[in-house]
């Protein structure tokens, strides 16, 4: 969605994650890079090489923050502890919006570190809305809830996962970073059409859209975030941009990171799809 | 005993959770037995959907599979010393059984090893017989954590303390820097560690064929004949390990812990035979130093 309340009202392009390889490359080359997303637990530290590098990075460049154990479908409350830290990192980076995963994640203070799926009920919808909505008002900075690929689902499941994330929203008040590549895994891997859960979201919350590689196993999909984007997904991602408008994009490479030149050229493939193209080379 | 069927959302995800989080089998797979001895897949059956291609089992598995290679992915990075040190076949037994029983008990995986010296020392068994060893190693690695990313005070400028008596001049030390005593010369393995590694990885040559088997072996040392003080510390971003004298450790020690200086001092040299000359003289080089490192700070208020 070009720019909203769920967005801080920004506008911006396409953007790569920042990624430990391509620290030197960055700080000493300097690339025209729109933004940067950061995955925040890796910047929720005290002191030392990681707070110096960010430091340099935000004088440079916009960062916005993506973080990966909130757990906002945690059946638990947010943890105090990691929200003071989380805050704390908010006030250095200024991130216009904040984003989590609509997952859960721990038990009784016992982490996964996995994102795993949510069960689609009624009850889930309220203890999701009622902690992102926790999460917002201690951080103060509008919430995108990115939705995550899932191998498997729930006999107590009582509606499909676009409803279910459009209930949480919409009770939450709050904006979705949609993951084409996280729909198109979980399409594959519980035999649904990717374009329905497209249309089924609500394209004015759509604060941010992620794009990334997944690997194909024989029996199901992984999203490994280790590959460049497939075309089903480059599909999916036009769909939804023509859906929400020009909307901030981000090309997602975790594992066996390659070059940052080879990583920003395929996230500035997303500039094909979106409307009145600004988008800088690599 | 076999759970019932879960109807809340609480239930569902310890269940969950008890499922994702019991370790593999040898072949890397799902536990085919519950805890109570049931088959697993009446479990999984019991809260997971199956699709035309997998059953509850199999999709459930996707999941422990994912927690117990993540996990045991970043154990591995953080402790490769003691990897090392135990070779491959115990280090993988020692990381399930501390994982298992440990798990991570923080939102980051940065703190994964924060228990490992506490029950290393209650399971010895589990890295006999270099028990010894693995604990020196244990301990520098998860200094090594600390020393990376702990806070950082302003450093106390020489000014500030020149004309405080010493029975009145209390110092901290910085939150970064790990003091400990070793039995072995761990800081000489992990530089040893450390070419081996570039070795094999080809970052120093290109050298990579036939050396390979070089790397497994075990990194071994004898235990040093009189104790190692080791400060494991940052400067510059960067960790570094700085081995200290014996009276030089006791003094930091000493200092962080609160004591003044004249105490501290008294302290650390409570076994030395030095002369009161000599002692002032060693005591000023090690300021000059420690006040060059910016370790010395404010002491913490009481």
């Amino acid at each position: 969605m070009p720019s909203s309340r769920f967005n801080a009202f920004t506008d911006y392009g396409i953007g790569i994650g920042l990624r430990i390889p391509h620290y030197q490359h960055i700080l000493e080359k300097k690339p025209v890079v729109d933004w940067f997303e950061i995955i925040s637990e890796n910047y929720m530290v005290d002191a030392g090489r990681p707070l110096h590098v960010l430091d340099q990075i935000l004088e440079q460049y916009r960062v916005v923050q993506h973080g990966v154990s909130m757990y906002f479908g945690n059946a638990s409350r947010p943890n105090r502890d990691h929200l003071r830290k989380l805050k704390k990192l908010v006030k250095r980076t200024h991130t216009p919006w904040l984003s989590d995963h609509l997952c859960w994640g721990s038990v009784d203070g016992r982490y996964t570190h996995d994102l795993l799926p949510m069960p689609y009920t009624w009850e889930a919808v309220e203890t999701t809305a009622a902690n992102i909505r926790e999460v917002r008002d201690f951080v103060e900075v509008p919430i995108a809830v990115e939705n995550v690929s899932s191998y498997a689902e729930f006999h107590m499941s009582e509606m499909s996962e676009w409803e279910f994330l459009n209930e949480v929203v919409e009770r939450a008040d709050c904006g979705i970073l949609l993951d084409v590549n996280n729909i198109y895994v979980s399409s594959k891997n519980h035999g649904f059409d990717p374009q329905v859960y497209v249309d089924a979201v609500p394209a004015d919350r759509v604060a941010q859209i992620h794009v990334a590689g997944h690997s194909k196993f024989e029996k199901y999909i992984l999203d490994t975030h280790d590959h460049p984007v497939l075309d089903p997904v480059w599909k999916l991602y036009a769909h939804a941009i023509e859906r929400a408008g020009r909307t901030a994009t981000l090309l997602e490479w975790d594992d066996r990171i390659p070059s940052f030149q080879d990583v920003h050229r395929e996230a500035l493939k997303a500039a094909r799809f979106l409307p009145n193209n600004e988008a800088v080379a690599a | 005993m076999k759970p019932s069927p879960p109807s809340r959302l609480v239930d569902l995800q310890a269940l969950m959770v008890r499922a994702v989080m019991r370790p593999l089998t040898r072949d890397d797979g799902m536990q085919r037995n519950w805890t109570d001895g049931s088959a697993t897949s009446e479990v999984a059956a019991q809260f997971i959907r199956p699709n035309d291609r997998l059953d509850s089992f199999d999709r459930l598995q996707i999941y422990n599979q994912q927690y117990w290679w993540r996990l045991l992915g970043n154990f591995e990075e953080d402790f490769r010393g003691l990897r090392a040190v135990l070779g491959e076949r115990q280090f993988d037994k020692l990381a399930v059984a501390y994982l298992d029983h440990c798990g991570s008990r923080s939102w980051t995986l940065r703190d994964l090893g924060r228990r490992l010296e506490e029950f290393l020392r209650a399971h010895p068994d589990l890295t006999a017989p270099q028990t010894e060893l693995a604990l020196d190693m244990v301990r520098v690695e998860w200094a090594r954590t600390v020393a990376f990313d702990e806070a950082e005070k302003p450093p106390l400028p020489a000014n500030k303390v020149r004309n405080i008596p010493p029975e009145l001049l209390r110092l901290g030390l910085q939150p970064y820097i790990v003091l400990l005593e070793l039995n072995h010369p761990i800081d000489h393995l992990l530089g040893k560690l450390k070419r081996r590694t570039e070795i094999e990885t080809g970052s120093v040559s290109n050298a990579v064929s036939g050396v390979r088997s070089r790397g497994r072996r075990r990194l071994t040392a004898r235990p040093s004949r009189s104790p190692i003080y080791l400060a494991v510390h940052r400067h510059k971003f960067s960790v570094y390990y700085k081995r200290l004298d014996p009276e030089a450790f006791r003094l930091l020690c000493a200092l962080r812990k609160g004591a003044p200086l004249d105490k501290a001092c008294e302290i650390a040299f409570s076994f030395s035979s030095d002369s009161p000359e000599v002692m002032a003289e060693k005591v000023q080089s090690w300021f000059a130093a420690w006040m060059n490192f910016g370790w010395l700070t404010r002491p913490p208020a009481v």
